[in-house]
């Protein structure tokens, strides 16, 4: 299609009409400071479509609740930007302090039964789980004892099937040790490399909207969730109803990270706040609540 | 310098309370809620904590039972300043662990006194 | 050991365990487990026959973190019943209570708006102050309104300063006579003095 009657901006009204139902289906708010952006992206969805205008567009979005529109609209609307060992302490924190302590809170290592659960969520393109892998492999001296699940999930399909595809450019892999990267990693061309298939398989990856909570219901009994980046995008009562689902996939006791620039503590007061010499991590209180 | 820390929800009283207790030469640090107070006593040692009551996230008392808990685990004197007067509030304050409740407003001068009196020994400028 | 891919075997992936019925949610949401009436109130979302049974959880509920996850599944609903429901534990002597309840109802734009006229000229100051912090937080149009009506009208001084407060970040130069003529009508109150004075300079463009 060439042409819309959006021009490329919606009205005031059409504009509110639709984030208010992009809120309802996904958690994710805009305001107005945000119009530029959300206007160009619907433009782009329009264009994409068979509809001419963004009335018909949008009736026909909301009227079948068309799951594969509404798709291609979250996956044109979430910002996706992500690199490896990005945050870095934080995978600091989870070697030196976090994991011994869920290894002693679960048994010790000879008596701990399943295996050590870790989720990133949203993972986007796939670098903070296999971060998470390589650090683990490289750096962790229980790897060889421990059965090590990692999942990643995210609620963009175009994401997750880059991240099964895991191939990456220079931007991305800038702070990967040359070693790792010939030790893990396959030349593909034209500047790229390809996760080794021997840690992609072992990540799992999962469509997760992490305000949906019945399908949060899924993950469970996970020793540490990463949450990075995504609830400042919320607002107040997605990003409570997104803790309040965290909490439930956590084990008693499991670890929380936030990204370095979010707290929970204008969130919810659900997490026991806990200090590591890296900075502050979150934990689902144990025991009675 | 004696460090304190004013937990408030509303900017204008962190101001306030701040601007006054500075001037006393006192070393002030701001948390906007219960658990930020949490946080920040995580990070850094106070040697008194200013804390409101009606505070959205985690409410005064609640805060101040958690900085007495293991969580946190601080003896500092705190200081409960509510724009409430129920009956019972005092009392409830006193078994979350504060070591003073008063009811806003608070005059400036009795404020620094009330902070001066609760750090004795440390005294405000050091 | 090592890196161990999900096992296939004992689950299908994306498996959700079936949702209870609501019948059942609506049981374990009384449930003496605090941990299942949590994540029965979360699964309720968008049930509104489960708006009553929610209602009246919110003033029985013990545990902080259950009752956090009810208002989060009212909240959503925000209508007049709901708005009304919550609106009542304003006055409560449990100031987790209260203050959870206000957080609530400033994430209620379409029905917390209808409450105003009430909970304006409610005889208890302390739900007038809890009155001005929804306000600090509602999105809606007519939150400033109000606010200025609370600092103009409002006999408390305590009220007058929590409404002010709220005020603040979406003053200017406009309202420098309201705040002014606050501070006339309490000259004793130095926080308020001190308050408006503070502000002065941002919102006459003098700073
Ligand atoms: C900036 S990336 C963060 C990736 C990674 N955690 C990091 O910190 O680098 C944000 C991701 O959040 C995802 N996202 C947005 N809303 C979501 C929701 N409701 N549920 C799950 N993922 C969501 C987006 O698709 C996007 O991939």
């Amino acid at each position: 299609m060439t042409s819309t009657s959006t021009g490329g901006a919606l009205s005031d009204a059409d504009f509110e009409r639709f984030t208010e139902y992009f809120y309802k289906r996904t958690g994710i708010h805009f305001t107005s400071a945000k119009r530029y952006f959300v206007d160009k992206r619907i433009d782009t969805c329009i264009r994409n479509s068979p509809y001419e205008t963004f009335l018909t567009w949008f009736a026909a979005l909301r009227m079948a609740d068309r799951t594969d529109m509404l798709q291609q609209v979250i996956n044109e609307l979430t910002v996706n930007e992500t690199y490896f060992l990005r945050e870095d302490y934080q995978f600091d924190a989870m070697l030196s302090t976090v994991l011994p302590g869920v290894l002693a809170a679960r048994g010790g290592v000879s008596r701990m039964v399943g295996p050590l659960k870790i989720l990133s969520l949203p993972c986007s393109t796939g670098e903070e789980p296999y971060s998470i892998a390589l650090r683990l492999l490289e750096e962790w001296d229980q790897i060889d004892h421990v059965d090590v699940e990692i999942h990643g999930a995210d609620i963009d399909s175009e994401v997750l099937a880059k991240a099964a595809h895991a191939s990456y450019g220079e931007r991305s892999l800038q702070r990967v040790p040359k070693a790792w990267v010939n030790k893990y990693f396959t030349s593909v061309g034209s500047g790229r490399y390809q996760v080794d298939e021997g840690i992609r398989s072992a990540v799992t990856l999962h469509k997760m909207n992490i305000c949906d909570t019945a399908a949060m219901k899924a993950f469970r009994d996970f020793d540490v969730i990463f949450c990075r980046n995504v609830l400042i995008y919320f607002d107040e009562l997605s990003s409570r109803r997104a803790a309040e689902n965290l909490y439930g996939a956590l084990r008693p006791g499991g670890y929380l990270f936030l990204g370095h620039s979010e707290s929970m503590s204008r969130i919810s007061p659900i997490f026991t706040p806990t200090r590591l010499p890296e900075g502050i991590v979150y934990q689902r209180p144990t025991g009675a609540t | 310098m004696t460090r304190v820390l004013v937990v408030d929800d509303a900017a204008t009283v962190r101001l306030y309370h701040t601007s006054l207790l500075r001037e006393a030469g006192f070393d002030v640090a701001e948390a906007a809620n219960g658990l930020e107070a949490v946080e920040a006593a995580m990070s850094t040692p106070y040697d008194l904590f200013v804390v409101d009551v009606n505070m959205p996230k985690m409410n005064g008392y609640a805060c101040v039972e958690t900085l007495r808990s293991e969580t946190v685990g601080t003896a500092a004197p705190v200081l409960m300043i509510s724009t409430e007067d129920r009956p019972g509030d005092a009392d409830r304050a006193y078994q979350a662990g504060a070591n003073l409740y008063m009811v806003k407003p608070v005059d400036a001068e009795r404020l620094v006194r009330v902070a001066t009196m609760l750090t004795a020994g440390k005294g405000p400028a050091a | 050991m090592g890196l161990v891919r999900k096992t296939a075997s004992t689950e299908p992936e994306e498996v959700v365990p079936p949702e209870p019925s609501v019948e059942t949610l609506l049981q374990q949401v009384q449930d003496t487990d605090p941990e299942l009436r949590r994540e029965a109130a979360l699964s309720l979302v968008e049930v509104a026959e489960a708006v009553p049974v929610l209602l009246a959880r919110v003033g029985v509920e013990t545990e902080a973190r259950v009752r956090d996850a009810v208002l989060t599944t009212l909240a959503a609903h925000d209508t007049a019943t709901v708005a009304a429901g919550l609106a009542v534990h304003l006055a409560s002597d449990e100031a987790g209570l209260r203050t959870a309840v206000a957080e609530a109802l400033a994430t209620m734009p379409r029905s917390a708006p209808d409450l105003m006229p009430d909970l304006l000229a409610a005889p208890d100051h302390d739900v007038r102050v809890m009155t001005a912090m929804i306000l600090a937080d509602l999105p809606h149009p007519d939150a400033k309104t109000w606010l200025l009506r609370m600092i103009a009208e409002d006999p408390h001084p305590n009220v007058v300063t929590g409404a002010i407060d709220a005020l603040l970040p979406a003053a200017d130069a406009g309202d420098v006579p309201v705040l002014q003529a606050a501070v006339a009508r309490f000259p004793d109150d130095p926080f308020l003095r001190f308050t408006v004075q503070a502000a002065l300079p941002r919102l006459t463009g003098t700073a």
